[in-house]
């Protein structure tokens, strides 16, 4: 049973607690203080006019949503949601396999493999990015190696596959903490009693440690898909920029186009779209909760008939 | 169990993958050449370079501090908020839920240029506070995340069990909570840590007079170009925090051995 | 857990106590600090030591990583800084926007040494608003061993269907139109619809030869042969790249030039404004001019600057300084002003395409 079917079926029973409540407060005040108060700022913002020196005037229209609508930005939308899956799907996979990995070590040695994980991100962003320059680009040592057999002119530099490489790098701890953090707490025993029920490797995961790891899987696939969105620099460096990301875009009306009015209008849209996906996402999830839920009732009172 | 063997040596294989860029950012800080397209012998000359170079420093040390104290808050708020939502029974689940991950749903630069006009409107002088307070609303969905998946999992009768064998509130935390929570509070803090570490958006935009941080400097050189001492750098701070986690390694080890003799 | 809880405390703590520090000093004539918000390392540190050490005053400086940046740090208000470093279009907007002072003069000293070109810019004339201080051009840097030993010259090379998948062009909108507009023979700082609809179908058409857009390290990628041919600008990366790789060139395309220009101004409320004109003037050396060459490897707006450069083979580097010539024939790329919007039309275009 997942913790959300727990939390679901616990809610008929209990009441809200004050304690609880209270222990709510810091977070929901630095959210609606430091995120909510300034998007209202951002959401007046989209409706103004600009400036001819990238200032904004008082002014109410909807120009800015209405000049958004048009289709060339359609096509960067729809590449950055498809790129966004892409390497959401790609995280998860090894994001899952890596955490499985470092749980399934002795406990004195995951929370080493943890830091072995996030170590490299202490480095700068910009000389990580750099060093995939070197290594995919024709001067560096694939290029090199390739060479010795009498291949030539190899570079991934810019390419859509330096781009993919690229988000996994940076994605990959993001989707590792959440999924390690959620199959930690499973229960070693369920799995060996899985395992002595004839249940085989795959058997295990299906029946045991991925809907147990779910809140994690959900955690992992917000956590990279979302900001996959905002990301600017990486299509830029290892792909070349031809094709922009919704991240690029927003940057642009905000900085090259000095239009912060679009600018803000581009965020409230994507802000939108964004919020639907959650809805949709986290619909789903109780759905199949509750349904897991009740052909497990149904399943139990069956078992007590007999 | 050959799939298992196979998942093993994919993840072994993430591990290598992980380190390929920082084991050439490691070969390169000792690169001749002056750039990174091509290799032509080793040199000290970029460690000695980004020794001299005391703007640098400060930028690393603003970098720490930042990160250290947006880490710290943000996983103590991340903390009370995956418990007290674990506990909360009432409706509205969700919309808290939500509540808590939208700033991820907003670009950064979006986020940052909006903050920015709440500071200058609230006349908050940009610098090291207003780094920390953007850093935290960028890292405070990913620890709170990271921390919920795990207090989800707590058997929701421990506080009951708690205060029927005595505890105060304080000491259900202490002696029962957070052992139960610390590898995910370990990786909160590390992966908020990180965050405010390699941020760039939200500093540009909340950084004051005298607050540039290690990121922004690189970010803002690039016009010029990368120096090689910028491999320099990165190669020490890798170094750096290896020697750290190896000494807590080992002290922590000690003290493992050292209670469980007692 | 309380330690960690006191740490944090005293941290925040610690960082207001930093912060409220920062803003030290006085506006009434005895500053003992500077703060400069510039382009990084285009004000050698060894300007700023020389300026310590003579006046005694401490100059903290920070570095953004575009114009658009700086402006909207000063938009937000009592941003703290005293100088700032804009290109000359954003000049325009700052003073459009009115956020930097107008300078007065009769605090100025040296003026007059500076290069002709740079005395009375159409982006700032009579130079109201800003002090010239480096200067740049836009051109192409290729390289030879890729091109089979191919000169380029012009910017047809950029748009022509041989060099495919070798083509690489900043990725800035104003330059990315240089290119296009020059190409069809009109001028770099057109405002006329027509023109600019013209370049953007160029560029559009361009973007099938592209490698890519990359403004950041093109330099890199000429040299290690990604690509053969990029748009470039002049300065200090470029000059590097130049001198360490003998196969890559830097020129300026025959359809002619245009200019960059980065500044001095004062932020409007500047806290230390007598240390900031202090600072201008001593900027306006000549010996401290050469400097910017001496030691950031970019060409000085300061005329007299030039009988002090160390290196007197930069002075003829067309990578560092044009020659006379092409600076008369070339223009300043300057806000667009009502123009931007055909502009950022064809430039949305381009992108999407």
């Amino acid at each position: 049973m997942t913790s959300m079917t727990r939390a679901i079926q616990l809610g008929r029973k209990e009441k809200p607690k004050r304690g609880s409540l209270l222990l709510l407060i810091p977070g929901i005040a630095s959210v609606v203080l430091l995120g909510i108060l300034p998007l209202f700022i951002v959401a007046r913002n989209s409706f103004a006019v600009a400036d001819n020196y990238g200032g904004i005037t008082d002014g109410l229209t909807l120009d800015n949503y209405a000049k958004l609508l048009d289709p060339v930005y359609s096509k960067t939308l729809l590449y950055s949601l498809g790129l966004g899956l892409l390497n959401t799907a790609v995280c998860l996979v090894i994001g899952y396999i890596t955490s499985y990995y470092i749980v399934s070590r002795p406990a004195g040695k995951q929370g080493f493999l943890l830091l072995l994980v996030i170590i490299p991100f202490w480095t700068d962003f910009l000389v990580r990015t750099f060093a995939w320059i070197t290594i995919l680009g024709s001067g560096g040592p694939i290029a090199g190696v390739l060479g010795i057999f009498g291949i030539a002119g190899f570079s991934l530099i810019p390419s859509n596959v330096a781009v993919v490489l690229g988000l996994l790098y940076s994605f990959l701890p993001t989707a590792i903490f959440p999924i390690y953090a959620s199959m930690r707490s499973i229960d070693g025993s369920l799995k060996e009693a899985a395992t002595d029920l004839g249940c085989g490797w795959w058997g295990v995961q299906r029946r045991v440690i991925l809907p147990l790891t779910r809140p994690g899987l959900l955690g992992a696939a917000l956590l990279t898909f979302i900001p996959t969105m905002g990301v600017f620099v990486i299509p830029v460096l290892l792909g070349g920029g031809k094709d922009p990301l919704v991240g690029n875009l927003i940057v642009t009306l905000y900085t090259e186009f000095r239009n912060q009015p679009m600018g803000a209008a581009a965020s409230m849209l994507l802000l939108i779209l964004m919020l639907i996906s959650m809805v949709l996402v986290g619909l789903l999830l109780q759905r199949s909760a509750t349904k897991g839920s009740s052909s497990r009732t149904k399943r139990s009172s069956t078992e007590k008939g007999a | 169990m050959t799939v298992d063997r196979v998942v093993n040596g994919i993840a072994r294989g993430v591990f290598v993958f992980l380190y390929i860029p920082i084991a050439a950012v490691i070969v390169y800080s000792f690169n001749a050449a002056g750039t990174n397209t091509r290799f032509e012998g080793l040199t000290l000359q970029w460690y000695v370079e980004l020794f001299q170079d005391a703007a640098l420093m400060q930028t690393l040390q603003t970098s720490a501090i930042v990160a250290v104290i947006t880490a710290t808050v943000a996983t103590a708020i991340g903390i009370m908020f995956a418990l007290g939502l674990a506990r909360y029974r009432g409706r509205g689940r969700a919309s808290l839920l939500a509540l808590i991950a939208l700033p991820l749903i907003v670009p950064e630069i979006v986020l940052g240029v909006a903050m920015l006009s709440v500071f200058s409107a609230t006349k908050i002088p940009l610098g090291i506070l207003t780094l920390v307070l953007g850093h935290l609303i960028v890292s405070l969905p990913l620890a709170t995340l990271v921390l919920m998946s795990s207090a989800a999992m707590l058997d929701p009768s421990l506080p009951e069990a708690a205060t029927d064998l005595g505890c105060t509130p304080w000491q259900t935390f202490t002696r029962v909570y957070f052992p139960l929570l610390r590898p995910a509070v370990v990786a909160a803090w590390l992966l908020s840590f990180t965050t405010s570490f390699s941020n760039i958006v939200m500093s540009t935009f909340l950084s004051g007079v005298g607050s540039t941080t290690l990121p922004l400097k690189i970010y803002s050189s690039l016009k010029t170009g990368l120096t090689p001492s910028i491999n320099a750098l990165g190669a020490l701070l890798i170094l750096l925090t290896l020697v750290i986690v190896l000494l807590v390694g080992v002290s922590q080890m000690r003290r493992i051995l050292v209670e469980s003799r007692s | 857990m309380k330690k960690i809880t006191t740490a944090a405390a005293v941290g925040i703590v610690a960082a207001l106590a930093l912060t409220s520090c920062s803003a030290g000093g006085s506006g009434d004539g005895t500053s003992t600090e500077l703060n400069v918000y510039a382009w990084a390392d285009e004000i050698p540190q060894t300007v700023f030591d020389a300026f310590t050490e003579e006046t005694g005053i401490k100059v903290n400086v920070d570095n953004f990583d575009s114009n658009e940046t700086m402006i909207s740090k000063l938009a937000a208000g009592n941003s703290g800084y005293d100088i700032v470093e804009p290109s000359q279009y954003a000049v325009q907007q700052l003073v459009g926007q009115e956020l930097i002072e107008p300078l007065d003069k009769s605090k100025i000293e040296g003026i007059e040494n500076l290069a002709p070109k740079f005395a009375d810019p159409s982006y700032d004339p009579g130079l109201e608003y800003s002090v010239p201080w480096v200067w740049g051009t836009t051109g192409i840097l290729y390289n030879s061993a890729c091109t089979g030993g191919e000169e380029i010259t012009s910017w047809d090379s950029l748009f022509d269907e041989k060099w495919k998948g070798k083509v690489n062009m900043l990725d800035n909108m104003l330059a990315a139109y240089i290119a296009g507009l020059q190409v069809n023979g009109y001028d770099a700082d057109s405002t006329d619809e027509a023109e600019i609809e013209a370049a953007t179908e160029s560029l559009i058409e361009q973007k099938s030869i592209l490698a890519g857009y990359n403004s950041t390290n093109y330099g890199e990628l000429v040299a290690s042969g990604d690509v053969c041919i990029s748009e470039a600008w002049g300065g200090t990366s470029t000059a590097k790249i130049v001198e360490q790789n003998p196969d890559v060139h830097y020129v300026l395309p025959e359809e002619g030039g245009s200019l960059w220009v980065d500044g001095l101004s004062i932020a409007k409320g500047a806290p230390h404004q007598d240390a900031a004109y202090e600072f201008i003037n001593f900027l306006l050396r000549p010996e401290i001019a050469a400097m910017a060459t001496n030691d950031g490897g970019l060409a000085s707006a300061n005329a007299a600057a030039a009988e002090h450069v160390s290196d007197q083979g930069l002075l003829s580097n067309a990578a560092v300084y044009a020659s006379d010539e092409q600076v008369e024939n070339a223009d300043f790329i300057v806000d667009p002003g009502a123009a931007m919007k055909f502009y950022q039309d064809g430039w949305t275009r381009v992108k999407a395409s």
